[in-house]
């Protein structure tokens, strides 16, 4: 752990990879829809009522 | 009114963590990484001056960010939900926020002083505070990615 602080690039990478993990466990641990989710159904709505 | 407030306690929150981050970013990016290349007669200009002036406004930084957004989160109703990782997307983010923010007053701080000579302490110890603090430092450079992520992504909707 020590030798990936000492680096900047790969603790810089770490963190990137941390964001990777924590939007997963995010996404998995939230029960409800999304404000993303929600304006998807919204807009798939939309169009059924066009067609 | 009441909205007015919610707005100006965020606008304290983002200028209070623009300072605290900007700082962390400046050790890490600027500071650690051009000391090598400092020539030795020069490096009390760092140590001296610039190292604790930097260090003040980085600690209050890291305090001001964590009592303003802990204020912003109970004003929007979400503290506990958050706290608790009911409301992960942002939970999550205040959970690293709040690792960093003690990693800086319970580690950063009490080890910087000894490293730049600001409390008494022998000869042995500069070394191992000054390579705590640094390490102590990279880690919070490392969780500044996913809290930032977090903050961003729950202002904006987006997760």
């Amino acid at each position: 752990m020590s030798k990936i602080l000492q680096s900047l690039p790969l603790t810089v990478t770490a963190g990137v990879v941390l964001t990777i993990i924590m939007a997963f466990l995010t996404d998995q641990m939230s029960t409800a829809p999304t404000p993303s989710e929600m304006m998807d159904e919204a807009g798939d709505q939309m169009q059924d009522m066009m067609h | 009114m009441e909205q007015f407030i919610v707005f100006f306690i965020r606008y304290l929150h983002v200028v209070s963590g623009v300072m605290w981050i900007g700082l962390l970013w400046y050790f890490n990016f600027v500071q650690i990484p051009s000391m090598p290349k400092i020539p030795d007669e020069q490096k009390p200009a760092i140590g001296k001056v610039i190292a604790p002036a930097a260090l003040f406004w980085f600690r209050w930084g890291a305090a001001s960010t964590v009592l303003f957004g802990l204020i912003l989160a109970w004003q929007n109703g979400y503290l506990v939900d958050a706290l608790i990782l009911k409301e992960p997307a942002i939970g999550f983010g205040m959970w690293l926020g709040l690792i960093m923010a003690f990693n800086v007053w319970f580690i950063i701080w009490p080890n910087q002083k000894i490293a730049l000579g600001l409390v008494e302490a022998n000869a042995d110890a500069k070394p191992k505070a000054a390579r705590l603090a640094m390490l102590t430092s990279r880690v919070n450079t490392m969780l500044s990615v996913p809290m930032l992520f977090s903050m961003v992504s729950y202002q904006n909707n987006f997760y």
